[in-house]
Order: C-alpha cells, then sequence, then structure tokens
C-alpha cells in the first residue's frame, strides 16, 4: 500500500500528462468495447433493454449464409488486394529509390491518395470512373474494346474496389523507401564485383534486407483491409450488392446493426472479426520468423 | 533498424487492435447531423392575441426532423419559422438529410434516447418504431385539444393506426403509379397507357416501346425486387393477399411470387426492361440522374406527389401517370400512403409538439408553402385551400391522388423483422435478374428464409 502510495506520488504528473488520451481511450474505445461484448451475448433493438441469449448469436452466425458471403468478400479483398497493393507499392519505391531528381516531389504526390483514399468522394469519384458511363469505359472503346458495367457486375464489383486500394499505396510506399534507404550501399557493390545482375542484386541483397519493413507493410494493411467500409457502402448505395459481391464484412455489421436493429448479433460480428483479425496476424507473427530477416 | 522497426510494430499493433472493435460497432453514419439554429422570428410587434397570451409561457425548445431535398429543406425550413412567429415561445431545432440517411440516424438517435420531439414517419418504417414503443399514442394530445383532427377524414387518421392506436398522421396523402411523357409515347408513335390498365397491357406496352424505338428505349424500370412495396404489394393484393397477415405472417402465396418474378423475367429476357447490372447501376440514383429522367427507360413507377419534380426534369412533354397496373379479374391493390408526423414517446413536450404538428398540417399559413410537397393535405378543408395555388403538373398530381384514393382499402402494417425481408426479397430478385437462380428456386429459397426470419 505504501509502495503504491510512493509509486503515485511520483509519478501524478506523468498521469495528469496522460489523462486526455486515457480519458479518450476509455470512453471512447475501452468502455464501448466491453459494452459491445456484453451485447454480443444478447438480443438488442436498441428500443427496448438487451436480453441475455448466451452464445445464441455466436451460433446463428456460422449458420448465416449471408455471414459467410461477407468474410469470403472480405478474405478476397484482403488476401488478394494487399499483396497486389504492396508489389506496387514497392515497385514505385524502388523507381524512386534510384535517386531521380525531384523525389520529395514525387514521394508527396503519390502519398496523397493515402490522405483521402478512404473518403466519400473517392468512393463516388470510383462510381463515375466505372460505371457503364464512366472513363475507363471511355477509354476502352477509343481502344476497340468490350465495355462493361464494372461496378454493378456481380463478377468485377470487388475488383474495382480492390483496385481502388491498390491506388492507395502511398504510405506503404513511403516505408518501403525509408527500408530501402537502409540497405547498405557495400553490400551493392561486393554483389557488382561478384557479378551479380540487377534482378540478382534485387532478389538476394535487397528483398531479404527489406523483409521486417515487408513484414509491417503487410500486418498493417491487412488489418486495415480487413475494417474496409466506406469504399463498399458508397460504391455499393449501402447494399453490399450485385449479389452480395461487395458486401464487406463492416457493411454486413452495419446492416444488422443500424438497418435490421439486430444490435446484439451486429456486436457478435464484431467480435468475431477482432479474432480473426488477431488470428491471422498471430499466424503472420508465427510464420515471419522463417522469412523476416533482421539484421543484428 | 531490426530492433526499432520490432519495438514500433508492436506498439502500432497495440494500438490497432485496441481501436478495431471500438471501430467496427461505432460505425454510425457520419453525416453531418445539418442541425441549423433557428432565426430569432419573433414578432414583438404583432398586436395578435395569441401571441400575447403565448408570451407568458415559459420558453420552450423542440425538434423537428424530415427527409428530403435541398428544395424541401428551404420549404419545411420556411414553414418552420412561421411557426416561431406564431408561437413565440416555442423554438424549433430543425434536423434533415436525405431519405436513407434519415432512417440511419433516426435510428440511432431513438436508441440513444435523444430523438427529436417531431418525427417525420412513413408507413415503411413506423412499425419498426411503434412496435417498440418507440412513439407516442396522439390520442392523448387530440383529446387535450392541442391537435385537431376534425376536417379529416376517418380513412386517413385511420393510415396512421397499429394496432387500434394513432401514432402518426399524415402531412400528406399520396398514392403510387406509374409516369410516363408524353413527348416520349409521341415521337414513338405509341399510344399513351390506359388508366385502368391490366399487367397484360403493362407487359405489351413496355414491349411495344422497346420495339418502335429500335431496341434504343427500354420500355421501363425493372420493378420485379427492390422494395417490396408499392410493386409486388399491390400484385398480393390484388390476389386477395398482402405482404403480411394481421398475426405477422408472410401473406402470399409461393405461387404468387413465382408469378411475379417470371412476368418480369420474360420482360427482361425479351430485352423490354433493363439487364441486371444497369438496372444495379441505378439503382439508388438520385432523381436528376435515375434511368428515367436521363432517358433510358419510357415509363417509371413513382409517387404522384413527385410529378412536378419530374416535370422540372423535362423541357418537352408532359409528365402524365395512370394506376398501377391491375389485375384482370382481380381486386383493386391500392391502399392508402403518405408522409406523416409523429411524436416520439419521449418527448419532454409532447403538447408543445402537437401544436406544431397542428400547426403544419391545418394552418393556411403552413399550407400554403406546402401546397403538395409530401402528397395531397389530408385535411379536406386545406385541400380545397391549397388547390388554386398548384402549379399544372401538382394539380394533375392531386388530380390523379383523388381519382384512384376511392379504390383505397385497410392495409396492415409490417411486422418486426420486415427489414430482414425486404432486403430477402432484393437479394432474391436480383439472383434471378443476374441469372443465378430460377424463379422458382428464388421463390421457394425466399418462402423458407422469411418464414425462419418471422419465427425469430
Amino acid at each position: 500500500m505504501n509502495k503504491l502510495k510512493q509509486a503515485w506520488r511520483n509519478n501524478w504528473v506523468g498521469y495528469l500528462f496522460l489523462s486526455p488520451w486515457l480519458i479518450g481511450v476509455l470512453t471512447l474505445s475501452a468502455i464501448p468495447m466491453l459494452a459491445s461484448l456484453y451485447l454480443s451475448f444478447t438480443s438488442y433493438d436498441m428500443f427496448t433493454p438487451p436480453k441475455f441469449i448466451g452464445l445464441d448469436n455466436y451460433a446463428t452466425m456460422f449458420q448465416d449464409a449471408k455471414w459467410r458471403d461477407s468474410l469470403r468478400v472480405t478474405s478476397m479483398y484482403v488476401f488478394l488486394g494487399v499483396p497486389l497493393q504492396l508489389i506496387f507499392a514497392l515497385a514505385i519505391a524502388l523507381f524512386l529509390n534510384r535517386g531521380i531528381s525531384g523525389l520529395k516531389f514525387y514521394r508527396a504526390i503519390y502519398y496523397v491518395p493515402s490522405l483521402f483514399g478512404g473518403s466519400v468522394a473517392i468512393a463516388l469519384l470510383w462510381r463515375q470512373l466505372f460505371g457503364s458511363k464512366g472513363l475507363v469505359n471511355s477509354f476502352l472503346t477509343t481502344l476497340g474494346f468490350e465495355t462493361k458495367n464494372w461496378i454493378a457486375s456481380p463478377d468485377t464489383a470487388l475488383y474495382t474496389l480492390i483496385v481502388l486500394m491498390i491506388w492507395q499505396f502511398g504510405s506503404p510506399m513511403v516505408i518501403f523507401l525509408a527500408g530501402l534507404k537502409q540497405v547498405p550501399i557495400e553490400l551493392y557493390e561486393a554483389s557488382k564485383i561478384d557479378g551479380a545482375s540487377k534482378w540478382k542484386q534485387f532478389s538476394r541483397v535487397t528483398l531479404p534486407l527489406i523483409t521486417p519493413v515487408v513484414f509491417f507493410n503487410l500486418v498493417m494493411q491487412i488489418i486495415g483491409a480487413f475494417q474496409a467500409f466506406t469504399s463498399a457502402y458508397i460504391i455499393s448505395g449501402g447494399s453490399g450488392g450485385p449479389l452480395n459481391s461487395t458486401l464487406f464484412y463492416t457493411l454486413y455489421l452495419y446492416q444488422k446493426g443500424f438497418t435490421h436493429f439486430q444490435m446484439g448479433y451486429a456486436s457478435a460480428m464484431a467480435w468475431f472479426l477482432l479474432l480473426f483479425i488477431a488470428c491471422a496476424t498471430a499466424i503472420l507473427f508465427i510464420t515471419s520468423k522463417k522469412w523476416v530477416y533482421y539484421q543484428e | 533498424m531490426s530492433k526499432m522497426m520490432k519495438s514500433l510494430m508492436l506498439y502500432a499493433l497495440s494500438i490497432i487492435m485496441l481501436v478495431t472493435v471500438a471501430a467496427c460497432s461505432s460505425n454510425t453514419p457520419n453525416d453531418a447531423a445539418n442541425t441549423t439554429s433557428t432565426p430569432k422570428a419573433t414578432n414583438q410587434n404583432d398586436p395578435n392575441q395569441q401571441n400575447e397570451q403565448n408570451d407568458k409561457k415559459d420558453e420552450v425548445e423542440i425538434r423537428f426532423t424530415w427527409w428530403g431535398d435541398t428544395t424541401r429543406n428551404e420549404l419545411y425550413n420556411a414553414i418552420v419559422d412561421r411557426f416561431e412567429e406564431e408561437y413565440p415561445h416555442i423554438k424549433v431545432k430543425r434536423e434533415f438529410g436525405g431519405w436513407g440517411d434519415y432512417w440511419d440516424r433516426l435510428t440511432t438517435q431513438v436508441a440513444g434516447g435523444n430523438a427529436p420531439d417531431v418525427v417525420s414517419m412513413h408507413q415503411f418504417y413506423v412499425s419498426d418504431y411503434a412496435r417498440r414503443g418507440a412513439l407516442l399514442d396522439l390520442s392523448q394530445v387530440v383529446d387535450s385539444g392541442s391537435l385537431d383532427l376534425t376536417n379529416f377524414p376517418e380513412s386517413a387518421i385511420n393510415s396512421g393506426r397499429i394496432n387500434d392506436t394513432l401514432y402518426m398522421v399524415p402531412k400528406g396523402v399520396t398514392m403510387p403509379g406509374w409516369a410516363y411523357n408524353t413527348a416520349v409515347f409521341d415521337e414513338l408513335g405509341i399510344d399513351y397507357p390506359d388508366m385502368n390498365w391490366t399487367w397484360e397491357d403493362y407487359a405489351a406496352k413496355v414491349t411495344e416501346i422497346y420495339e418502335k424505338s429500335g431496341g434504343s428505349l427500354w420500355g421501363s424500370v425493372d420493378g420485379s425486387g427492390g422494395q417490396p412495396q408499392p410493386n409486388f404489394r399491390y400484385f398480393t393484393r390484388q390476389h386477395g393477399q398482402d405482404l403480411y397477415t394481421a398475426d405477422g405472417q408472410i401473406g402470399f402465396t409461393e405461387e404468387t411470387l413465382v408469378k411475379w418474378w417470371s412476368m418480369w423475367d420474360e420482360l427482361r429476357k425479351k430485352g423490354a426492361i433493363p439487364d441486371a447490372a444497369t438496372g444495379t447501376e441505378y439503382e439508388n440514383a438520385p432523381l436528376e440522374q435515375n434511368m428515367f429522367v436521363t432517358g433510358l427507360v419510357a415509363i417509371t413507377q413513382i409517387p404522384a406527389n413527385q410529378i412536378y419534380l419530374y416535370q422540372q426534369q423535362f423541357s418537352e412533354g408532359e409528365i402524365r401517370m395512370v394506376r398501377m397496373p391491375t389485375l384482370a379479374g382481380g381486386q383493386n391493390g391500392e391502399y392508402i400512403e403518405g408522409a406523416y408526423l409523429s411524436i416520439t414517446e419521449k418527448s419532454k413536450h409532447p403538447e408543445e409538439a402537437a401544436l406544431f404538428i397542428d400547426f403544419f398540417i391545418n394552418s393556411e399559413r403552413s399550407l400554403e408553402l406546402f401546397k403538395v410537397e409530401q402528397g395531397s393535405p389530408a385535411s379536406t378543408t386545406m385541400s380545397e385551400f391549397v388547390k388554386p395555388l398548384l402549379e399544372p403538373a401538382q394539380q394533375r398530381a392531386v388530380d390523379f391522388i383523388q381519382e384512384v384514393l376511392p379504390y383505397a382499402t385497410d392495409a396492415v402494417y409490417a411486422p418486426l423483422g420486415a427489414a430482414e425481408i425486404q432486403q430477402l426479397f432484393s437479394d432474391q430478385a436480383s439472383k434471378i435478374a443476374f441469372g443465378q437462380m430460377s424463379v422458382e428456386e428464388a421463390a421457394k429459397a425466399f418462402m423458407t428464409e422469411a418464414q425462419a426470419i418471422l419465427q425469430r
């Protein structure tokens, strides 16, 4: 007890300075999270008091075909989109790293999409671009290709969202750039003397040395992508259509909570997503021992 | 680099994991609540007796919310200003938004216990709120004399009752129908649709338009899916059924559903109505950009009060309207529709809220602005009053409503779970449209799943 008192006396100023953040975390994150954990075990329509129903919400979830659809669509978006985005970001970073002039300018320009790529305005713009009378189609017509209704066809709608994600390559690119700058120049000189080709240099020197950065980007982008919402909400008009092809997990969660008045079920979905992301991240961490190389 | 990278990563991760769930469970619609503060419109010099009475009362603030576009927002703000002039002790805070956002926000507000006092209501949604006890029984304020419904026909009042309790009163009564532009029909040399056409006539007309235009124009929008009302609901009612039964079960047979979807499927396969992808693309388009206004289809289904909005979009031709297609040898599908006003159960000032509704639906100062904005005024005195004020397109709307209204019969309100069933209906219809399921399969799956939803 005395020790505690002592600690408090020594540190209270520190906590005082922390308090704006602490209050935010408690009231805006921690408490709502606990509330949603409780709600996930209830039947709650937001009007009448929640009724405790145990694990029923979770049980219903696994039998809900639409829920499975949403999980499938989201996984597809994440596990196809994120690698493509990272490959693209790395390619641009490699290009910018060759010491071209005006690097700062390009870096800033390419970063811009990351800043407002998740906004409503961009989603609306995307809708126009890939619409039946959009820019993409008029471009294709000029080149003599078949046009298609990209947004409204179930077999292509998700890909337009993936392209939107790839387009927001700026923030991983900047991190890649920082990583590339850390690769010791001597290694390139040594490999050159040994007669390594450009490709060999990339695959044997650059890539292994930036694996920590690749890993970092991979984890961050995967976690972010699982929670994508705005693009699908705007582009599908809130429906997740056509034929659930853009029904992101968070979008379905939103529909359940706010359109179908099933906040208990929606909370259970949120907690499942948390666990799912946690597992995906854990798996990445475990496998990372095999392929991430830290220079000690 | 490595150590730093690793700890940076762990730190970033822990924050993200913390935020994940909070972010997921708080996906509230981020439309800025369009709350405008009320201009001070007190008119102290007005020697009106009412004002002198009111000046002595305590100041009260109520909130009023509605859906609509910019024009409507200006209009309703003006009506509220006039109310504040008339009742200087009552301030009205206004909140408004587009149709979709409106309902998302209202749900959240009601759940959070900070719902506005006076809310705009609609048949599609009222049972969600009424059956969960979120709305006030208006007979209280009618009995206290704050809300006067003496000039309202019994049928209009009844359309606001659920299980014999009055939850909402109509701002305006409207009827849906199918609209067309005379110029388009004249150019193609096709006869206008008949006021009392049947579904067969409809199918024939749509096909004729498609063929005579050489395939450059679709006959009409695809009415197979989307919201089951009014189109499919009329169809079920014409078969002597309805969407739901009074005790909250599915009110139509699988056979009716198969008939309905088969009709649309045939038209789609003929090319007379838009293909699935095009239909989907325009599903949520605003009025100015929808398929009818952009000239992709010749006929569309709208509520009558919107005739003048559509007329504004066309320089040539006249927008006219005919009844929803009827069923040869069947019953009438019509039921009263409209936009309504309700008071929320938790309102601290139900009497003042009632005074506001009373002003909105019964006073000439309000109605000379409202005219037929959300339908023909339900009060018989007021619908006479607005008649000379109308533009031709609005006059056509009123004529249409008056001609069709006598066909209307009572309609049951949706049970809990209707929102989910609506989604299911729309999902199954698009599965047919995209060719993923046959009509029979889709109908069978619909019936099974819908029954499961209602049993929960």
